[in-house]
């Protein structure tokens, strides 16, 4: 089935590709504000210039805040309230997106323009069978019932799917989340578009399911001889499947050009700066180090005179702050928006490159600190009458942490990791086995519970979710404090002191979690679990909602206090380079096994379990000479 | 090892076969398999609250006897009364042989009207179910109107019309509309009945008791007309209430339902406002809004009575208000009853309607 639905596309927008041929898709100049008329207008995204030509696959590189989901809005037409594009054109084909009407606009979504969105579990409606979707779908596409279904079964099968009949009457709350991706693309793909934006689509899901999601994506664009926009923070997966790649920054293009090029030979500081805080995973170890501070919110953009990376950026002279650069053409099919190209080179000075974790495996004391001894945790399912056989979360775990050592556990939704650290932390109770805390088991009555959390802490994973909204940074991190055994001075003292080390400015004690950034807000939470001093800190996934270069500054910051406070650490982390950074041992977990344990860097570089090595193949290579084994076949 | 090793839930154990149509019919299924467990669950929860209305009503400090015997009767006249309807007997001998007689249909004997109970019932049940469907179901019509226009219109001045209205109606309570609808609709205006359930010269004759189906069974159109203005002003009263709860309920929760992902993607793939609102939203904001039309219906029964009083219907209020003043204590069990029983049944057939509109709950 090359061409599912060709007949439908209205109007056939520009010749077959050809590289003189007009693109397909162009943003020039595009700038887009927000606020009324009394308040001063911001400028959400300026002066954005990107051009997509058929078959081609354009990456939108950017943290969170930068802009890129955006430009997915004004493409669908669909700014929020109060946004409206001020300056700047917006060509698909020969249309000019911005003087369609609403409703001509409407038309070209789900046929000419798809979507492929970021949360897939999320956007299939709750209330409609998958065929319902197709049935929805295909019916505005101008398809009769019979046909439909036909359509849509064969659609299925196409994105990989091994029973469509089965899928297309199940919910979506029954698959689970790249059974739903595909379910999305196949519905993206189904009215042959000429324009795919996908939006992080891989974002939200494990890393093995992301290969294939990444891979099956390409090799639909590729038949099909589809445009895609893709949206990604990545930059390691882009340069593997984008050809062009543009960098965002704070609403701005910082820096364009073919993906290779870009990532090999970064120009602006700030592409730079994303490379030096990406933990690698293979060759060398190597610290990172991340510009200091956070990308502006929108309410500080119309402070920022000049350029807008200037207040972080380390080779900023005054001339930056002068006046916005412009994207200049540097001749090589490259652009950069930087007045000082050249001036800048991977030389950012790393914080702490004395704590190479993977060095100091050996100097640990013998005695464990913590000992898990054949712990296996079951879910029993339905009612207390129920006989269905439960599910085994964690099955025969067994292994041990020394003082002030830093063990990661890798593995997949699914995987057991979380429930493994919410039973040594005792959210959990263990259905057999035994947990050891300085070689005396863990019970389970009130004075064991306040031996155990006086050593063993836990750093939930989402700090929004953690963190008591009503509640001050001084009463959050002090919350483990007695109440009425500590004075006020005392309480006040150890949040000063717990900020310091944590590395937030004094004057967030008193805001509460809104007010606050999401790497400020995982400070808190960290430095909330730190407040007692405990010896072991349990972390699920702390980094997994920052962006990168928040990511390297908490893991940092982890790094420092293992220094400071000789605390062990219990990393749980789907992300392998995550774990390499940080840990000097690894566990690997799969199914509720721990298929692989070891010193990381054998691990990683030797792995024994075909799990660990599918895992390991799942990742984008940092040498993008080599190919990803996704995109091999 | 990737997501396909992850085994989809299995909502129902699943044959072979699978189709278009199957889905739909193992949803059926399943929901009479529910239906079936609901309706065990009824029948005990009867037999407790038979229980204890028949116990508490024994305790309260009313003697039906005094009611009944004469003034100048003697001792001995009480007692053998006593005896005739079996008070004399242990209460838990009372009960049963009550019990055993209710499960035959029997309720036993008025004492004031010397009639058996259950015809009592009988002839005033479905006055009070006719009027309480009009009254919730009208509200919840209208509800559903103004929450659907105001949501539509959100954030212009026709949110705010909506909204001070359901105010108003919430802020009065029904009898007090059924009573400011008679002075001003049927004194002052003098544009509708408000007297009785339908004119005393049209007769019609009874099948089934409510006098809507009795009137087309007849083929009088003219009475059914007449029933339906007479129905208008109490119906509305006990609305009113149900209209400000639907609308603000069914808004916020389609606000709600509009913040989630799949609103946004079916935007993405070009699918109208319109669509999006009534084949994507409101399913899903409808449970909340089922939940609650559940808890009124229930409440709505009960309701009832002041705006029988107001409106002289002859329905279970009336019944029950009559009983009450007279201690007539096996009216009062059965009465009693019949509205557990009827509570009991919409919150059954709410909890179906959850698994109607939410496959989320179906799997098990």
């Amino acid at each position: 089935m090359t061409t599912l639905l060709s007949p439908l596309a209205l109007q056939d927008f520009a010749p077959h590709d050809d590289a003189a041929s007009p693109p397909l898709f162009e943003a020039r100049g595009l700038t887009v504000q927000a606020g009324s008329l009394h308040e001063r207008p911001v400028q959400v995204l300026r002066d954005v210039n990107l051009t997509l030509r058929r078959g081609q696959v354009l990456g939108l590189i950017g943290e969170s805040g930068a802009g890129k989901s955006m430009l997915g809005r004004v493409i669908a037409d669909q700014l929020p309230d109060g946004f409206r594009v001020a300056s700047g054109s917006l060509r698909f084909g020969a249309t000019d997106l911005l003087a369609l009407s609403k409703r001509k606009h409407r038309s070209l979504l789900g046929r000419e323009i798809a979507f492929i969105p970021q949360e897939p579990m999320m956007a299939l409606n709750p209330a409609m069978t998958i065929g319902a979707h197709f049935r929805e779908h295909l019916r505005r596409l101008g398809l009769s019932a019979g046909q439909g279904r036909k359509a849509a079964l064969a659609a299925l099968a196409d994105v990989r799917i091994e029973a469509p009949e089965t899928v297309y009457d199940q919910y979506g709350f029954q698959l689970s989340g790249g059974m739903c991706q595909r379910v999305l693309i196949a519905l993206a793909f189904i009215s042959n578009p000429d324009l795919v934006i996908a939006d992080e689509p891989t974002a939200s899901l494990d890393v093995t399911t992301q290969g294939h999601i990444v891979s099956l994506l390409r090799a639909l664009q590729k038949r099909h001889g589809t445009a895609v926009l893709f949206i990604t923070h990545q930059l390691r997966l882009a340069a593997q499947i984008c050809d062009q790649v543009a960098v965002l920054y704070a609403g701005e293009v910082v820096e364009e050009g073919p993906a290779r090029e870009l990532f090999l030979h970064a120009r602006h500081p700030y592409t730079c700066a994303l490379h030096a805080a990406m933990p690698n995973f293979d060759g060398e170890w190597r610290a990172l180090a991340s510009p200091s501070g956070q990308m502006p919110g929108l309410p500080e953009y119309p402070m920022l005179t000049g350029c807008r990376f200037a207040p972080r950026c380390a080779s900023a002279i005054d001339a930056c702050l002068a006046e916005p650069p412009v994207l200049a053409d540097c001749g090589d099919a490259r652009a950069l928006r930087c007045i000082r190209p050249g001036a800048v080179a991977r030389n950012a000075e790393a914080e702490n490159a004395e704590t190479n974790p993977l060095s100091q495996s050996k100097q640990l004391a013998a005695a464990p600190l913590l000992k898990v001894d054949n712990v296996t945790k079951i879910f029993r399912r339905g009612g207390w009458l129920s006989r269905a056989p439960g599910q085994t979360a964690v099955s025969s775990a067994s292994f041990s942490v020394a003082p002030g050592e830093f063990v990661g556990v890798v593995g997949e939704s699914g995987s057991g990791k979380s429930t493994l650290g919410r039973l040594i932390m005792g959210l959990e109770e263990p259905s057999t086995g035994r947990i050891l805390l300085d070689d005396k088991p863990l019970g389970g009555d009130e004075a064991e519970w306040r031996r155990r959390i006086a050593s063993i802490q836990f750093v939930f994973q989402d700090p929004r979710a953690a963190l008591n909204p009503r509640r001050s940074t001084l009463q959050l991190v002090t919350q483990p404090l007695q109440p009425g055994q500590v004075s006020r001075q005392q309480r006040r003292a150890q949040a000063e002191h717990m900020l310091r080390s944590t590395g937030l400015p004094l004057d967030t004690l008193t805001k509460i979690s809104s007010q606050m950034s999401g790497g400020q807000r995982q400070r808190v939470n960290i430095a909330r679990a730190l407040c007692n001093t405990p010896r072991l800190l349990i972390a699920d996934e702390i980094t997994s909602g920052l962006d990168v270069s928040v990511q390297a500054q908490i893991l940092n910051l982890l790094l420092r206090l293992r220094s400071e406070f000789d605390i062990a650490l219990l990393m749980i982390s789907h992300d392998l380079a995550v774990v390499r950074y940080l840990c000097s041992r690894v566990l690997v977990m799969w199914k509720g096994v721990i298929v692989e344990s070891g010193e990381t860097e054998a691990v990683f570089s030797r792995p024994q379990h075909p799990y660990t090595r599918e895992l390991i193949a799942a990742l984008p290579p940092e040498d993008i000479s080599k190919r990803w084994a996704p995109l091999a076949t | 090892m990737s997501d396909e090793a992850q085994a989809p839930i299995q909502p129902w154990p699943t044959g072979q076969i699978s189709g278009a149509g199957w889905a739909h019919l193992r949803a059926f299924g399943y929901l009479g398999l529910k239906a079936l467990r609901n309706v065990l669950a009824i029948a005990l929860q009867l037999f407790a609250v038979s229980i204890v209305i028949f116990f508490i009503l024994r305790i309260i400090p009313a003697d039906p006897l005094s009611m009944l015997t004469p003034g100048n009767a003697t001792h001995e006249d009480a007692e053998q009364i006593r005896h005739a309807y079996g008070l004399d007997r242990p209460i838990y001998e009372q009960y049963f042989m009550w019990l055993g007689a209710a499960l035959q249909g029997d309720l036993g004997n008025s004492i004031q009207a010397r009639e058996p109970v259950t015809r009592l019932i009988l002839a005033a049940l479905p006055m009070t179910i006719e009027l309480a469907f009009c009254g919730l179901g009208l509200g919840v019509l209208l509800g559903a109107l103004l929450g659907l226009t105001a949501f539509w219109y959100r954030g212009r001045p026709v949110e705010r019309v909506g909204e001070t209205i359901a105010s108003l109606a919430q802020s009065i309570p029904d009898f007090l509309w059924g009573i400011s609808f008679v002075l001003l609709f049927g004194l002052w205006l003098n544009v509708l009945p408000f007297i009785g359930p339908i004119d005393p010269s049209m007769i019609v004759e009874r099948r089934s008791g409510f006098l809507l189906i009795d009137t087309l069974l007849a083929g009088r159109w003219d009475a059914f007309g007449d029933r339906l203005l007479h129905l208008v002003l109490p119906a509305t009263a006990l609305a009113m209430i149900k209209v400000a709860l639907v609308m603000r309920v069914l808004r916020s929760s389609l606000i709600e339902a509009y913040q989630d992902e799949y609103v946004n993607a079916a935007r993405l793939r070009g699918v109208g406002e319109g669509a999006i609102l009534f084949r994507h939203a409101l399913r899903n904001a409808a449970i909340p809004t089922v939940a609650l039309i559940g808890v009124q219906a229930a409440q709505t029964f009960g309701g009832t009575l002041l705006i029988e009083s107001i409106y002289s219907l002859p329905g279970m209020g009336n019944l029950l208000i009559t009983a009450i003043r007279t201690h007539d204590l096996p009216l009062i069990q059965g009465i009693s009853l019949t509205y557990c029983a009827i509570v009991l049944l919409v919150n059954a057939l709410v909890d179906l309607s959850y698994l109607w509109l939410n496959p989320r709950l179906r799997r098990q």
